[in-house]
């Protein structure tokens, strides 16, 4: 019989990973030393992503799995291309491409409700993952993919690549150091209600003739989420702002923002302990949030550019002896006293090409990436707390042990959503 | 003699607006649902005459309240091919053991996507008395029933789930076989939260084997590694 001892001798071999794999070579990467992925549901996002990644020569893209035809051929034609050969395979069901065992990772960039069952999957057929964000639907699943990659050891990047970019880098250094002082208050810019308001849409669209199952796959699409009938334009990208596929404006920004906010002041495992939402559907809304040590978080909708037209997704940091504030724009705002301790920063395009980088090193170190899956679960954990209490209308209390809120029982109903069977996480 | 272009070069076109979104019609708006209390929300489900997409959003609402009284009314709905997953949304997060005694009950009369929704609804509460009935669809022929019989048991765990699914390991191929390993994982968890070590490394240890699927015993072997090296383990 195998004694644990043994059993741990043996299991520090796929802990380590062989030195040819940790460092680059001079020239040309060697087939064995290229990690090779797939990618399922590459839209317009998903196809900015791949384009970073086909630049990595130790990364290699050979499949494509996505519901509509139209886009399959669009991706196998961008990676053919790159190759230059006809290899990149296209397939309608995930099982098929996970199956493969020559694939290392895969790259999930379909609509928020398969960004959770997918990364699951995935995991459990020993694959790595880089996930768009939001990643998840629900309290539940953020917490069920932090658990699930943590039990498979697969390496999990969110897409929320800021978290690799020179600015908020930066500004994140400049409280670690002592620079702002105590931190006071973290500030995020969640989604603009003009383009995603905090409460999405329960309504369905008016159904029209379903297009044939080989062009698109409306069931696949649905996936996880509640059937409803088929209408092209949630297939065009307009199923944001619908609440069965979409956490509305918090979700889609704060999956950047708020985690942003948490990973500088080092909250990447507690959330707040209280959310109050300010506004209505219409206008400008806020969520204030404190954590037990007393620090706040606000989640406002200060427009696209926010307040110091710093750029789409932007933050703040105040401290008690000093603030920054940066976005898209990578510009950082700041306090006079700040303002010395300033360094260029590079363009906000290299964020991506950054947090890439970032996985594909985490991937062969087996160390853990910027935007892990347990980092990612507790950002939105957050959020959908922040999206329950707007949904709610009311001050909600958190119990950051338990899970749960602890003056709302609808509050508590609201953490998970039923997947549309034969889905589950 | 050659003309030259005078005219001025056409100002760059306006970046085009993009199109309005479309508009729910009237009959796919949630409206007065979204304010409606159980007892009203009830009636809709109730109402022969209500739509399908009330139908849903009555459900949706009534899981939200708690409401235990549209229990059998959501049960009716288990079978509906587009209601189905709405009459699980509005029963997952109802806090009365009579939804667990209806689910169970619906086991024996459903099949295909149905059944399987059930079983996950089971897993997702957690019924431990279900169990039997979950190990016998464990071994049934559909293998995603028996896949998501496999899911459940591991995610009720416990001691009886770590035997029901260790005895079915050697009995089960391919997906299943898979599925029950998977299964087995989430127990050690489990029992490595209630404190239950020795039982949960042993489960690991048995996870290691050569036969088992390689994701599940690497993971099994890191599990031991994780619990052997944590410094918060008992020493």
């Amino acid at each position: 019989m195998t004694t644990r001892r043994q059993i741990l001798k043996s299991a520090v071999a796929p802990m380590i990973v062989p030195s040819v794999v940790l460092g680059q070579r001079a020239g040309a990467v060697a087939p064995s030393d290229k990690i090779v992925f797939g990618g399922i549901g590459i839209g317009s996002r998903g196809a900015h992503v791949l384009s970073k990644l086909l630049a990595f020569d130790d990364a290699r893209f050979v499949a494509i799995c996505d519901v509509r035809n139209e886009r399959r051929e669009e991706i196998k034609a961008t990676a053919d291309k790159r190759y230059g050969n006809h290899d990149c395979q296209m397939y309608d069901d995930q099982y098929a491409l996970l199956a493969r065992g020559d694939i290392d990772a895969v790259l999930i960039a379909t609509g928020d409700r398969w960004h959770t069952p997918l990364a699951i999957i995935a995991a459990q057929h020993g694959k790595d993952v880089y996930c768009e964000k939001p990643c998840s639907m629900s309290i539940e699943e953020s917490w069920a993919l932090a658990d699930a990659f943590r039990r498979y050891g697969r390496i999990y990047q969110a897409g929320c690549q800021r978290r690799n970019g020179a600015n908020f880098v930066l500004c994140k250094e400049l409280l670690d150091s002592g620079a702002l002082g105590k931190l006071q208050t973290l500030y995020a810019n969640v989604g603009p209600s003009v383009n995603w308001p905090p409460l999405p849409s329960r309504d369905w669209l008016a159904g029209e003739p379903l297009p044939p199952k080989q062009v698109l796959d409306w069931e696949r699409w649905l996936g996880p989420a509640p059937w409803r009938p088929y209408h092209p334009s949630y297939v065009r990208g307009g199923w944001r702002n619908f609440y069965d596929f979409h956490g509305g404006g918090i979700l889609e920004w704060g999956s950047h923002t708020v985690d942003l906010c948490q990973w500088a002041a080092g909250y990447d495992n507690i959330q707040p302990v209280e959310y109050e939402p300010v506004g209505t559907n219409v206008g400008p809304y806020k969520v204030l949030c404190k954590y037990a040590n007393g620090v706040k978080l606000v989640m406002r909708d200060d427009g696209w550019d926010g307040a110091l037209k710093t750029g789409s997704c932007s933050f703040r940091i105040e401290g008690d002896k000093g603030w920054v504030e940066t976005g898209d724009q990578t510009r950082i705002e700041c306090s006079d006293n700040i303002r010395p301790l300033l360094r260029p920063t590079e363009s906000a395009s290299l964020a991506l090409v950054n947090h890439v980088a970032d996985l594909l090193r985490a991937i062969k170190s087996r160390q853990t990436p910027k935007a892990s899956a347990a980092a990612a679960a507790n950002s939105h954990v957050t959020c959908h707390a922040a999206f329950i209490a707007y949904q709610r209308g009311k001050t909600l209390s958190w119990d950051v042990a338990k899970r749960e809120f602890t003056n709302d029982d609808i509050a508590n109903r609201m953490r998970s959503r039923a997947l549309r069977e034969p889905w589950r996480i | 003699m050659p003309q030259t272009q005078t005219t001025a070069p056409a100002p760059q076109a306006a970046k085009p607006k993009p199109a309005p979104p479309p508009v729910p019609p009237p009959e796919f708006m949630e409206g007065d649902i979204a304010r409606m209390d159980g007892p009203a929300l009830l009636a809709v489900l109730n109402d022969s005459g209500a739509s399908e997409f009330k139908k849903a959003k009555a459900c949706q609402r009534i899981g939200e309240a708690g409401f235990k009284e549209a229990v059998p009314a959501l049960v009716a709905l288990l079978s509906d091919d587009h209601l189905s997953t709405y009459a699980r949304y509005g029963l997952e997060p109802i806090a009365d053991p009579s939804v667990d005694d209806a689910l169970r009950a619906a086991l024996p009369r459903l099949k295909g996507k149905y059944l399987i929704g059930v079983i996950n609804s089971i897993s997702k509460r957690r019924d431990a008395k279900a169990t039997p009935a979950l190990v016998k669809l464990m071994h049934e022929q559909d293998v995603e029933t028996a896949r998501a019989a496999a899911s459940a048991i591991g995610h009720i765990g416990g001691l009886t789930a770590v035997r029901d699914l260790r005895a079915a390991l050697p009995k089960t191929q391919g997906a299943v076989r898979v599925a029950v390993a998977d299964a087995c994982l989430v127990c050690a968890e489990r029992l490595l939260s209630e404190g239950k070590r020795d039982d949960a490394l042993a489960l690991y240890a048995s996870m290691t084997a050569a036969d088992i699927p390689k994701p599940v015993r690497l993971a099994a072997m890191q599990g031991i590694v994780r619990e052997e090296t944590s410094l918060e383990r008992p020493r």
